[in-house]
């Protein structure tokens, strides 16, 4: 017996040598070319049925190319479509194809592979009855997609809808070799992408990292870098102090408590980014209390944003300007309301509240940074001008489950919510909040926001191909949202990244994507 | 023994059974919409009702449980909502490096504990006792996320001998396994320490010591297996609680085992592994507690487990 327990001990102990010794086997100190970054949270998958995560992205943009590239400027560069310009009548865009390329698996890159990609994530064509992408409304304009010739696909939609370049430059509409996706077995999703990228798939050992090497073939030149290794490092702290030992060269997401701290650290550099998300308190304008646009302006100007940035975020993010973030085309700047007691208080006392009121105040607890010690200091800034907001909390299931209901079915004065316009495009912002077609349960206007104008110049600036007129359109329709204030406008989220100042040309994405097919290491 | 060992996996049957119903259950009467919540705010009204499918949410419970049921037994834990994969290909790519953590962690633990125990119990208030207790106390009393971020601190910032995270070499396993290991240790050195002083107390040590026996043996042959029953309780026990305290080191670690799947997959609420990980660690408890009683009819053969004879 006592022999039997000693050969398990010891058949335990070389099972746990052999496990550990199957990893990669080497150290992750990086040399020569060969960058090491390390992400929070692990992608999903990279399938474009079932993407719908930042991480996802950031991984799969290395390996798989869109159609169009959204540059992080918010501009929309040619990248496996060279040009597409709308037909006369604007119910079809023709995409002219880069001509040449070839997947990784030595598949060409052509018309045939787009549409099937395309008819893939709407669940159309070959794929009719088949689950449609997570995120295929991008495309529920698209009616169908048109071979014309080997280089030439003619997208045509059911109403002209001047978003659609946009659209088709979202990270999870990425181009994957038809073959590949033939391959997989029913049930599966996509683990291993054959796109066009300039890095290839090599391995992903989930809960570890992502491993790409160089395509040396890739159609925009070879890059640097020999490789890039994605590490999941969900602790914050943890990826601090691979950053400081070295293990790795740039880390994603770092901790406001930590940012003092490596700003002071020599060899290490922090990037601050915007990203694409606004954080906002909605009024129930159904409400009798929130009729009046003087109580509703008063609000805001009871909010010191500047406050809660500086203390919450440790100066993480601003306050925001503009119902949509400064990255997104069609961006205006209309604020911020600035802090002002004395005339939060005359607007309450014109509106017939000068004692303030009673509402009651609706916020998620940890869906974003800080949101319940953000509602509290926003408690206690209302509080001043006399209005008694008393909170309620739910899970965040339940609480998306009160919240977006019709009229008739609210039970709150006002909710927090806040929204990533991923698509870089004034239109996703806008139009799904504040269009009054789109009042729960059709769409997200939960604040129940109707206005005639604003109605007209979202309906406008989707019908109008030319991007400057756009621009012209969104900003009269933000003028109008902002003064009309449904929401308390509190403020846009930020990002902020650390890299050793050896690694040059990372892309920090407003998306909370971070690019390397431009690094190199000095 | 081996009808014993067959009784006891025999009702461990319907232990499991009642653990996949209480799984079952939770995960159901969370509040709200799961479809809702695994869809997110963006998602189109045609998706949630897609989840809403895959999840057979619109069947009555006991619907959703016989199909759960008969798909468990045909060894089907269903697909994670978040990543597509099978639930049996993440939990049995994750498990084996949990095990070889925890199972690291426990023969330090054991190493350490047992030595230390042993040594402080013959050398009783000796400047070693006092300050190997002293040492037990503070390991007892740490919590693991904070020891596993001061052993980052030093061994990987300052000194530089080992990576802080990830897994791959042995070097990696160093430090997880450490921090895991040392609560255990803490607790084992304890218990061995007045597990062996309470035997050395007995008269029959008193016998071995007058027939003239060497203090070695009386300590190892006639003290310390007597002494090791209530170390090896103590051990079953912890091992339980190792996979637990795997979740909070594997997340400061981030090595990629089973705890730190079941974190990732809470917080993307993703309830078919939620429920296939649980119901493999009860298995795995069950299991483990069969061991310990084992090993108890090995300790001391005045346990029998044969039949109702006593010997």
């Amino acid at each position: 017996m006592k022999k039997y327990l000693a050969l398990l001990v010891v058949s335990a102990l070389l099972f746990s040598v052999l496990i550990v010794g199957c990893g990669p086997g080497e150290e992750a100190v990086a040399e020569g070319q060969d960058l090491v970054i390390a992400m929070g949270a692990e992608p999903e998958n990279l399938d474009p049925l079932k993407m719908m995560s930042a991480p996802a992205a950031t991984v799969a943009e290395h390996v798989v190319e869109n159609l169009i590239y959204l540059a992080e400027d918010g501009t929309l560069k040619p990248a496996l479509a060279e040009s597409w310009e709308p037909a006369e009548d604007g119910l079809s865009w023709f995409l002219k194809l880069r001509q040449g390329v070839s997947f990784h698996d030595g598949e060409p890159f052509n018309a045939e592979a787009v549409k099937y990609n395309l008819d893939r994530f709407m669940a159309k064509g070959d794929f009719e009855g088949g689950d449609a992408a997570v995120f295929a409304f991008l495309l529920g304009r698209v009616t169908e997609v048109e071979v014309v010739d080997e280089y030439t696909v003619q997208i045509h939609l059911d109403d002209i809808f001047a978003p659609i370049a946009s659209h088709l430059s979202h990270s999870f509409i990425g181009m994957h070799s038809p073959a590949s996706l033939e391959a997989l077995a029913a049930g599966d999703y996509v683990e291993a992408p054959i796109g066009t990228g300039p890095f290839k798939y090599v391995s992903w050992d989930r809960g570890e990292q992502f491993y790409m090497e160089k395509n040396a073939d890739y159609w925009g030149g070879a890059p640097t870098l020999d490789s890039v290794t994605f590490k999941f490092v969900p602790e914050a702290g943890s990826r601090v102090i691979m950053l400081e030992t070295g293990e790795v060269h740039a880390i994603m997401a770092v901790p406001p408590t930590e940012i003092d701290r490596l700003e002071a650290e020599a060899g290490i550099d922090v990037v601050f980014q915007n990203s694409v998300r606004v954080i906002y308190i909605g009024y129930n304008l159904e409400d009798d209390l929130f009729k009046d646009v003087r109580v509703r302006q008063a609000l805001n100007y009871a909010i010191n944003k500047e406050a809660i940035i500086a203390t919450i975020f440790q100066g993480v993010g601003e306050p925001s300007s503009a119902p949509i973030v400064p990255a997104i085309f069609g961006y205006t700047e209309a604020g911020p309301y600035e802090y002002d007691l004395e005339k939060a208080k005359d607007l309450l006392a014109q509106a017939g509240h000068a004692d303030g009121f009673d509402m009651e105040l609706f916020h998620p607890t940890g869906r974003y940074p800080q949101d319940a010690t953000v509602i509290e200091a926003v408690q206690a800034m209302l509080a001043d001008i006399g209005v008694n907001a008393s909170l309620t909390t739910y899970d965040w299931g339940t609480y998306l489950d009160t919240v977006i209901v019709p009229p008739d079915q609210a039970e709150h004065d006002a909710y927090m919510l806040g929204w990533g316009t991923v698509t870089l495009d004034a239109d996703y912002g806008l139009y799904a909040l504040f269009h009054s077609s789109q009042w729960p349960p059709a769409g997200n206007n939960v604040s129940y926001y109707a206005n005639d104008e604003v109605d007209a110049l979202l309906d406008e600036a989707r019908v109008t191909p030319d991007r400057t007129v756009r621009e012209g359109l969104y900003r009269d329709a933000i003028d109008i949202v902002w003064n009309d204030a449904p929401w308390i406008f509190l403020h846009n989220e930020g990002q902020v990244n650390a890299v050793r100042s050896n690694v040059k040309g990372l892309i920090h994405h407003p998306l909370e994507n971070l690019s390397a097919w431009d690094a190199y290491i000095q | 023994m081996y009808g014993y060992v067959i009784r006891r996996l025999l009702l461990a049957v319907p232990v499991l059974i009642g653990v996949s119903i209480l799984v079952f259950a939770i995960i159901r009467f969370i509040p709200g919409d799961p479809a809702r919540a695994i869809a997110g705010v963006h998602a189109s009204t045609e998706y949630i009702e897609q989840v809403r499918k895959e999840l057979l949410l619109d069947e009555g419970l006991h619907v959703q449980y016989y199909v759960y049921i008969t798909n468990l037994l045909q060894g089907d834990l269903g697909r994670s909502t978040f990543t597509g994969r099978p639930v049996t290909v993440e939990l049995f790519n994750r498990f084996p490096n949990t095990i070889v953590l925890s199972a690291s962690a426990m023969l330090i633990a054991t190493i350490v504990g047992l030595s230390a125990g042993i040594i402080s119990a013959t050398r009783r208030y000796s400047l070693f006792d006092n300050a190997s207790m002293l040492g037990a106390l503070v390991g007892v009393a740490a919590p693991v996320f904070w020891l596993g971020v001061m052993f980052q601190i030093l061994f990987s910032v300052n000194l530089g001998w080992l990576p802080s995270g990830g897994m791959g070499t042995w070097k990696h396993l160093i430090l997880p396994a450490l921090t895991l290991g040392l609560a255990t240790a803490a607790l084992i050195a304890r218990i061995t320490r007045s597990s062996m002083l309470e035997v050395l107390r007995q008269d029959y040590i008193t016998t071995a010591r007058s027939k003239g026996l060497v203090e070695r043996v009386v300590i190892y042959k006639h003290a310390f297996k007597n002494a090791l029953i209530p170390v090896v309780t103590v051990m079953g026990l912890q091992f339980g609680t190792l996979l637990g305290g795997a979740v909070l080191v594997e997340t400061v670690f981030s090595w990629p085992g089973i705890g730190r799947l079941m974190v990732d997959s809470i917080l993307a609420r993703d309830y078919p592994v939620v429920q296939g990980a649980v119901l493999l660690l009860a298995v795995f408890f069950v299991l483990i507690n069969l061991v310990v009683d084992v090993i108890y009819a090995f300790l001391d053969p005045r346990i029998s487990y044969g039949s109702r004879e006593v010997d």
